[in-house]
């Protein structure tokens, strides 16, 4: 038998409240959370941060201990140097952050179409460019966060560690970080549309991971079909991976400048399109 | 509370729209919104919630106009509890009404307050940190009128809020909707098929169907109409000229075989006598009708549709 409250006081000022955009993202983590997928990619990220971080330590130990001098030559026929060095900074994390936005991204819109709680959030004071720009945005940063420490660990080990004449550029961060963003929010956006068109968080996870590598292997069907080098820009694994080697100055075998561009804004901007019609209220039903 | 002029709604791509010219003119009180499915009761709430926008007339909600740059500021004076499982399932009842407060404008820490307030006000104070995947229909649909009321709306929509409750839930459901309005003030809309759930808790009651009013006005004067509901059984068939005399006493509802259901002037029985002396006609009885409300709803969608579709 429930027991009820003799009487209700009135709600306290609503004007205090955070915008609608920073709570639905807050609440997204509190459900990442509880999804306990961390163990697994902590672990592996971990385990890559560790590697390059332990690359720097021992190129300075080459460079500044005698003792290891014979291996210094041999070292560099082995290891990435110079501009390459600076981009590989973010692989293989980015390759591994697909599966992780699929996992999570698959989930965010179509966890709320299946739950129909979309319609109920539209009536409150939630417009639709708040939904999409909080799903957008948790979508986005998340790749992004990830990869923040693989920019600046490694960054900050080899200043400390050998000034601005380590492995790492001084000004890797700045041609590091737009990367990342970049490569962030085409995640972020692909993840989002494919969700916003799953009705289950588990047909999410399909739909990304299907587009992701769907769209690489129609591009590369196409490339090796027609010679048409530039339609690899189709396929978002390869764009996520050249911006950062276009960015530091390294040309990438197969995604040049222009497709790079192209190939990104036609991604971003046609999964973004789809998410917004795909969450708009019409698509309510009260 | 509510007031419309013309209203009509259409959706896009649609000849025909869902809301044909509306008006009506609702106090602050318990709404009864019935109506048939598809007859527009979801439209109406949309439109009253500010996520259509009338492609015709005029009207306002809490003094705010439909469809204006206001409509979010509305929303946020408005609690809405859906017909359908809205829930959260992987979030407790406690976790997602501190989210609905905070989506209305709460601050974090205000709306994890609140939420223990309005969780324990309608009657989930020992459960709310359970997953509601695990709760009793009667426990869920307590947890949507919880977020309804999290904000300290001014005005609730309620859409079917007994669906799938046993008696003894519907009877605590609508206790609670009637302590809502007498206790907070708040206005009440609710939509429901249950015809007796609106005869309980309603103090007003609007019929749609196929998107106009067939009817609206105060539960009292439909209750004052069902009073004056008599049905007079005469010896022999009256003949023409005292049938069209019959109009003398009240609206002839309809006759059979000697039957005449009328819907007196007055509510006054003994008037029926005093009218059968007058022609030499032979009253053998008089028997009030109870009609109820379900009677009077399907009557009310078998009429044509009074012009303008309007209510009070």
């Amino acid at each position: 038998m429930p027991i009820y409250a003799p009487t209700l006081p009135p709600a306290p000022d609503l004007r205090h409240g955070h915008p609608p955009a920073v709570v639905l993202m807050r609440f997204d983590l509190t459900r990442l959370w509880r999804q306990k997928i961390g163990r697994f990619f902590g672990f592996a990220f971990l385990a890559m941060l560790l590697w390059k971080i332990a690359r720097i330590y021992v190129d300075h130990l080459l460079n500044t201990n005698q003792a290891f001098k014979p291996m210094q030559d041999f070292a560099k026929t082995i290891l990435t140097q110079g501009a390459a060095f600076q981009a590989d900074l973010l692989n293989p994390a980015s390759y591994l952050l697909w599966f992780l936005v699929a996992l999570v991204g698959g989930g965010l819109v179509a966890r709320d179409t299946l739950y129909r709680v979309r319609p109920l959030m539209y009536a409150h004071p939630v417009a639709p460019r708040d939904y999409l720009l909080a799903k957008l945005g948790f979508a986005s940063a998340l790749p992004f966060v990830i990869l923040l420490p693989f920019a600046l660990l490694p960054w900050l080990m080899s200043l400390l560690l050998a000034g601005l004449n380590g492995p790492v550029w001084a000004t890797a961060p700045l041609r590091l970080l737009p990367a990342m963003a970049l490569s962030s929010v085409l995640m972020g956006s692909l993840a989002v549309g494919a969700s916003s068109m799953a009705s289950t968080p588990r047909a999410g996870i399909g739909w990304v991971l299907g587009l992701v590598l769907g769209a690489g292997t129609l591009a590369s069907m196409i490339h090796h079909l027609t010679g048409f080098r530039a339609i690899d820009a189709l396929n978002p694994v390869l764009l996520a991976e050249a911006w950062p080697q276009l960015l530091v100055g390294v040309d990438h075998p197969l995604v040049g400048w222009v497709p790079a561009l192209v190939g990104s804004a036609a991604h971003i901007g046609l999964w973004t399109w789809i998410a917004a019609k795909r969450t708009k209220p019409s698509e309510a039903v009260i | 509370m509510i007031a419309f002029e013309n209203l009509e709604v259409r959706y896009p791509a649609t000849p025909v729209p869902a809301l044909k010219g509306l008006s009506l003119r609702l106090e602050r009180g318990i709404v009864g919104l019935l109506g048939p499915n598809g007859s527009g009761k979801s439209t109406l709430l949309k439109a009253l919630l500010g996520l259509l926008t009338p492609s015709r007339g005029s009207g306002t909600v809490l003094g705010v106009p439909l469809g204006g740059a206001e409509a979010a500021r509305l929303r946020a004076r408005i609690g809405y509890m859906p017909e359908y499982d809205a829930l959260i399932e992987d979030a407790s009842a406690y976790e997602q009404v501190a989210f609905w407060g905070e989506l209305s404008g709460l601050a974090p820490e205000a709306a994890r307050d609140r939420a223990h307030e309005v969780l324990y006000f309608v009657g989930l104070d020992e459960a709310r940190y359970r997953p509601v995947s695990g709760y009793s229909t009667g426990m869920r649909q307590r947890v949507k009128l919880a977020q309804a009321l999290v904000h300290s709306p001014e005005l609730i929509f309620l859409d079917e809020p007994t669906n799938g409750l046993d008696p003894d839930g519907r009877r605590r459901m609508l206790d609670l909707v009637l302590r809502v309005h007498a206790e907070l003030g708040t206005g009440v809309i609710l939509a429901s098929h249950l015809l007796g759930d609106v005869e309980r808790v309603a103090d007003q009651l609007v019929i749609l169907d196929q998107g106009q009013i067939k009817a609206a006005g105060s539960m009292a004067g439909l209750r004052k109409a069902l009073a004056r509901r008599v049905e007079l059984r005469f010896l022999d068939p009256l003949d023409a000229a005292q049938e069209t005399a019959l109009e003398e006493l009240g609206a002839v509802l309809e006759a059979r075989n000697g039957l005449y259901d009328l819907e007196l002037t007055e509510a006054d029985p003994t008037a029926a006598f005093r009218w059968a002396q007058a022609q030499g006609a032979t009253l053998v009885q008089v028997t009030p009708r109870h009609d109820r409300l379900d009677e009077v709803l399907l009557r009310a969608l078998h009429e044509p549709t009074p012009a303008g579709g309007g209510g009070n």
